[in-house]
């Protein structure tokens, strides 16, 4: 049975990515399906530290590229569900180190074993985009609610087509209920009016990120915060069902007030 | 037609027209001076030569003949008058259409000599540029520039709020501030008087 491929990229950085990798990846591999990660951003691995795996790494992609090693030694099982696992980026080299062909025997070669292959992308758009797209069937594009964000998915969205990587979907990260609240936030129509693909997810912003990232614990692990459950309806959309999208709007004061006294 | 003498490029060959308007002499000097300039581009190619509306004597054929011969490498010298100019419509500098049926995302650029039509939208970061017209159906936010070839060239959309209009050698940019919608308002950018002015557009 073959899987699916699905490389997670942005264009700018710092909008999301590698987070967004993680808590899909964990909320797959809670749903039961098998799950690998690769990261692909060689030179700047991040996704270990935020899986919470860094100190277990032994080999890497690059190992695994250069014959050094066989895939499934380089294979990290996650600590907390045995149906995920992780591809470490190598530190010591650079986007060169890999070639696109090479990666996408690499990914043919995981989806054989995998429900879904997880591609974290680099930022930018040179050699390691190119290589962290080369084995993927779907994308999956992060943005942040700001025009240099959206400026950069759009063009993403136009790289992404002419390497025949047809619609992909968007992600909205890191939305503030506040500023939504006051109404000075890039709204998500016009970020959609713009990119003119679908939107799969809004995820609010929410300090909690920056804690579990330090932690290496996804936020998907946890019951409670907003974050997580946009995190876990992804990745059920990922699956095919249909779910709708949460509330961004957070009760304010008066809100709250109004709902004990049940005004609302 | 101001120059006594214009090329196009035709099906099989190059037409080399000669200005009716302008005097025997004048031509006979522009095709020396052209003669003398022309590398080997010509080579392996036919050149037509049309009289247009000319009359010459036959010894002010065989001047021309003589010059012409200049062109290195040239096949055939053909006279003729009309019968080529139907072909060269189609590949003339104005009539050519590019059509483009998808959006333009940031980092996006089409050029082209003659007139761009566009069924999708410019996203900002993209860039348009064309000989002739630009008309879109859909919105521009991008950069679009039309006749820059110097020609009084205009730009339609059916949403106009691009990051820069150029139109020839004027640049404009939408006011500050400018309130962005979606709704569907069709407008034409042309210059009059030096100015890039911008009209609602009715068909």
């Amino acid at each position: 049975m073959a899987g699916k491929a699905i490389v997670i990229t942005s264009g700018k950085g710092g909008v999301g990515k590698t987070t967004t990798v993680a808590n899909i990846g964990t909320a797959l591999a809670m749903m039961d399906y098998k799950v690998c990660l690769i990261d692909a951003d060689i030179g700047l691995r991040n996704l270990d530290v935020v899986m919470g795996l860094e100190n277990r790494i032994v080999y890497d992609i690059v190992d695994v590229v250069e014959d050094n090693c066989r895939l499934e030694q380089a294979l990290i099982r996650d600590k907390r569900h045995k149906n995920l696992s992780l591809l470490p980026a190598a530190q010591t080299r650079d986007k060169t180190a890999v070639q696109p062909t090479q990666m996408k025997t690499l990914v043919d070669e995981l989806k054989n074993e995998m429900d879904f292959v997880i591609i974290d992308s680099p930022a930018g758009i040179e050699q390691g985009f190119k290589n962290a797209i080369a084995g993927a069937d779907a994308a999956l594009i992060v943005t942040t609610p700001e025009v240099s964000a959206v400026r950069d998915a759009d063009r993403i969205i136009g790289l992404l087509e002419a390497e025949g990587l047809k619609n992909p979907e968007v992600i909205i990260n890191r939305i503030n209920p506040e500023m939504v609240n006051r109404g000075d936030m890039m709204n998500i129509e016009d970020i959609i009016e713009i990119l003119a693909v679908k939107l799969k997810g809004i995820v609010p912003e929410d300090s909690i990120i920056v804690v579990s990232s330090n932690k290496g614990e996804p936020v998907v692990l946890k019951e409670n915060p907003k974050a997580g459950l946009a995190f876990k309806n992804i990745a059920k959309r990922i699956t095919g069902e249909e779910v709708n999208f949460i509330e961004i709007k957070e009760d304010t004061f008066f809100t709250k007030i109004k709902k004990i006294f049940n005004f609302s | 037609m101001k120059s006594p003498i214009s090329f196009k490029v035709a099906k099989d060959g190059i037409v080399l027209t000669l200005n009716p308007k302008s005097k025997f002499r004048e031509i006979l000097n522009a095709l020396n001076n052209h003669v003398k300039s022309a590398t080997n581009f010509y080579a392996g190619s036919d050149l037509y030569i049309n009289i247009s509306e000319n009359s010459f004597k036959i010894d002010q054929l065989n001047e021309i003949v003589n010059v012409a011969r200049g062109y290195k490498d040239v096949k055939n010298i053909i006279f003729t008058s009309d019968m080529v100019k139907k072909e060269t419509i189609e590949v003339g500098d104005d009539g050519e259409t590019t059509l483009i049926k998808r959006t333009l995302r940031s980092g996006q650029k089409i050029k082209k000599s003659g007139n761009i039509v566009i069924i999708g939208d410019i996203n900002p970061g993209a860039e348009v540029i064309a000989g002739g017209d630009i008309i879109v159906f859909g919105k521009i936010r991008g950069v679009v520039h039309a006749g820059v070839k110097g020609s009084n060239a205009s730009v339609i959309a059916l949403r106009l709020e691009p990051t820069q209009l150029r139109i020839s050698k004027k640049i404009a940019r939408p006011p500050e501030g400018a309130a962005k919608s979606y709704e569907i308002k069709p407008e034409r950018a042309y210059i009059q008087d030096g100015q890039i002015m911008v009209e609602k557009f009715e068909i």
